[in-house]
């Protein structure tokens, strides 16, 4: 189990439903949600010198308004280092389109893809992995 | 020869000065000069002044022979004025000439014999008949070889006239076919030029729909994938609260709703499928790159996990003959193979006690072979062809949109391949997809750039 994890998810249901899935599973202490990647993005500057604050996994969606899932692994690799090291993502998404599957893929701070509705089944291969 | 008449007139006046025979050289001379003028300037496009020129020379040497006195030597003004004759090319004037001659032997030989004075004919004493023979017979050979030359100078200079028409012929109807030639080339240059143009301006107009096409498929892909992803974004979040409520009550009545509520959207999820696998199959361009077979069915099978939730667990074999390397178009690969999977998975038989799928591959340098066959439900022999028609479901049951063969049907014809059904009602189905091998045909396109 992971001390803290965060949902990058402009939805709210899917929010909603990340946190349950996380807290019940369980599969983190701590789920920090963020509705944008700009205000994900803002806490991760803000404590990018604090490990202990930062998510060691970042659940992040692909389309979002604004700035979408891969405009914030782009700007996610400016990061400080310590932040690279601390955090792994996974790209959580509903979209079927093998490009994005193979540009998550080819990300080197992703982790994995895994496609929604996140379950029981989809946590436990993460914790595995 | 105008000047030679001038000069026979000149020579009779000459001569006059011997004997004083002026009136002879002035009356004779002259009447024949004016009967050669009037004659020519007359009839100047008929050869009768020839003729009669003939005529006037025999005169003008009977002429000066009278004059002279009977000098022989004035015969060779006879044979000067036949040798002048050929120049016409004709043999018949050498007659007037001879019949002169013969006339004026005969006649003032005849005179001179019967004694009459001053006939100054011969300056023989007597002009027997003998002599006249000869001399008129002499005189005719050479008036015949004269005529003769005149007559081979004739077909000659004809020969040559006529060589030179024909030559002048030939030459006129080579130009005139060369011209035509030309014409018929310039006529085919301007039709060829005319449809180059019009060539490429059939080019240019197809080039320019072809833009305007495969950019209208790009945004109508994007579209369709936007438009999937979107209805599919609600929808996974339908299934995520279904899945958090059914593990969060115990009420067996809420459990069973909530699973036939997880089932229809996951009919719905198919069909978005379906459609955005159409739109892509019928869209996107083919390339062909080596395939996976093991890894591609793994990625298939995988993907088809979440039909475990609703479905039995059926047995999957797969065994793939690898033998040489396949190249094909692996979006549309893909596709078949999942499909084929999934309703083998769908369309098991619940009442088999082992149900099974078994996919062969067999990879050859022309094609493969994909065999892929279940213990399902089986298709009745009269339905199978209605089977890859659009929207087409066999069964009342059935859980899929209609689409799933018709797309299968619809990629293998992209890529140029075949699909055989066999099939039987509670027994099973086997689907053999045959698909030429990518690699030919990169072989081929190489060979040709």
């Amino acid at each position: 189990m992971y001390k803290t994890a965060m949902i990058i998810d402009d939805n709210y249901t899917d929010r909603y439903i990340g946190e349950i899935r996380l807290k019940k599973h369980p599969f983190a202490v701590d789920v920090i949600l963020k509705d944008s990647a700009t205000s994900a993005l803002e806490y991760l500057t803000l404590h990018a010198n604090e490990p202990h604050a930062l998510p060691e996994v970042i659940f992040l969606d692909i389309n979002m308004p604004e700035v979408n899932g891969f405009e914030f692994l782009e700007a996610f690799s400016f990061l400080p280092e310590l932040v690279h090291q601390t955090c792994s993502i996974i790209m959580l998404s509903s979209s079927i389109s093998s490009e994005d599957h193979q540009r998550a893929h080819d990300n080197k701070f992703v982790r994995s893809f895994v496609s929604k509705p996140l379950n029981k089944e989809k946590l436990n291969n993460i914790l595995v992995s | 020869m105008n000047y030679f008449v001038i000069g026979y007139f000149a020579a009779g006046l000459i001569f006059a000065w011997f004997y004083d025979t002026w009136l002879i050289a002035l009356g004779v001379g002259g009447l024949s000069l004016i009967s050669y003028y009037s004659v020519k300037s007359a009839l100047p496009d008929s050869d009768l002044y020839q003729y009669v020129l003939s005529a006037v020379y025999g005169i003008f040497t009977a002429q000066y022979i009278y004059q002279m006195h009977g000098l022989f030597e004035m015969h060779f003004i006879a044979f000067i004025s036949s040798a002048l004759l050929i120049t016409y090319q004709n043999l018949k004037l050498q007659i007037p000439i001879l019949i002169v001659v013969v006339v004026h032997h005969a006649v003032f030989g005849y005179i001179q014999n019967s004694g009459v004075n001053e006939v100054y004919f011969t300056q023989l004493g007597y002009f027997d008949l003998q002599t006249f023979i000869i001399h008129i017979l002499l005189a005719a050979i050479i008036f015949f070889i004269c005529g003769l030359w005149a007559y081979q100078l004739n077909r000659y200079t004809k020969k040559q006239h006529d060589q030179a028409f024909e030559m002048e012929k030939l030459q006129k109807e080579s130009l005139l076919s060369m011209s035509k030639n030309l014409h018929m080339t310039n006529e085919g240059l301007n039709e060829a030029r005319k449809t180059a143009i019009e060539k490429k301006l059939h080019a240019d107009e197809l080039e320019i729909s072809y833009k305007k096409l495969s950019k209208t498929n790009q945004e109508l892909d994007k579209f369709v994938y936007s438009l999937s992803h979107d209805l599919r974004a609600p929808l996974t979040s339908m299934l995520g609260l279904i899945e958090i409520t059914e593990e969060e009550t115990e009420d067996r009545l809420v459990q069973t709703n909530l699973s036939m509520l997880k089932r229809s959207v996951n009919k719905l999820d198919c069909l978005i499928h379906d459609i955005l696998n159409y739109s892509r199959n019928s869209r996107i361009e083919i390339t062909d790159e080596e395939i996976d077979f093991r890894e591609m069915l793994n990625d298939a099978l995988s993907s088809l996990q979440y039909l475990n939730a609703t479905h039995r667990n059926v047995e999957i074999h797969v065994d793939v003959e690898n033998n040489t390397s396949f190249y094909c178009d692996k979006l549309r690969l893909a596709l078949v193979l999942k499909s084929l999977i999934m309703n083998a998975i769908q369309y098991q038989d619940l009442k088999a006690a082992q149900p099974f799928i078994n996919i062969r591959v067999k990879n050859t340098e022309k094609q493969t072979l994909i065999t892929v066959s279940d213990n399902g439900i089986g298709i009745k022999k009269e339905l199978q062809e209605k089977i890859f028609e659009m929207f087409y479901r066999v069964c009342l049951y059935s859980e899929g949109s209609g689409l799933g063969l018709y797309i299968v049907s619809e990629a293998l014809a992209k890529l140029n391949g075949r699909i055989e059904i066999d099939s039987e009602l509670g027994r099973g189905t086997t689907f053999n997809i045959y698909i030429p091998n990518g690699a030919v045909s990169l072989a081929s396109h190489t060979s040709k750039s």
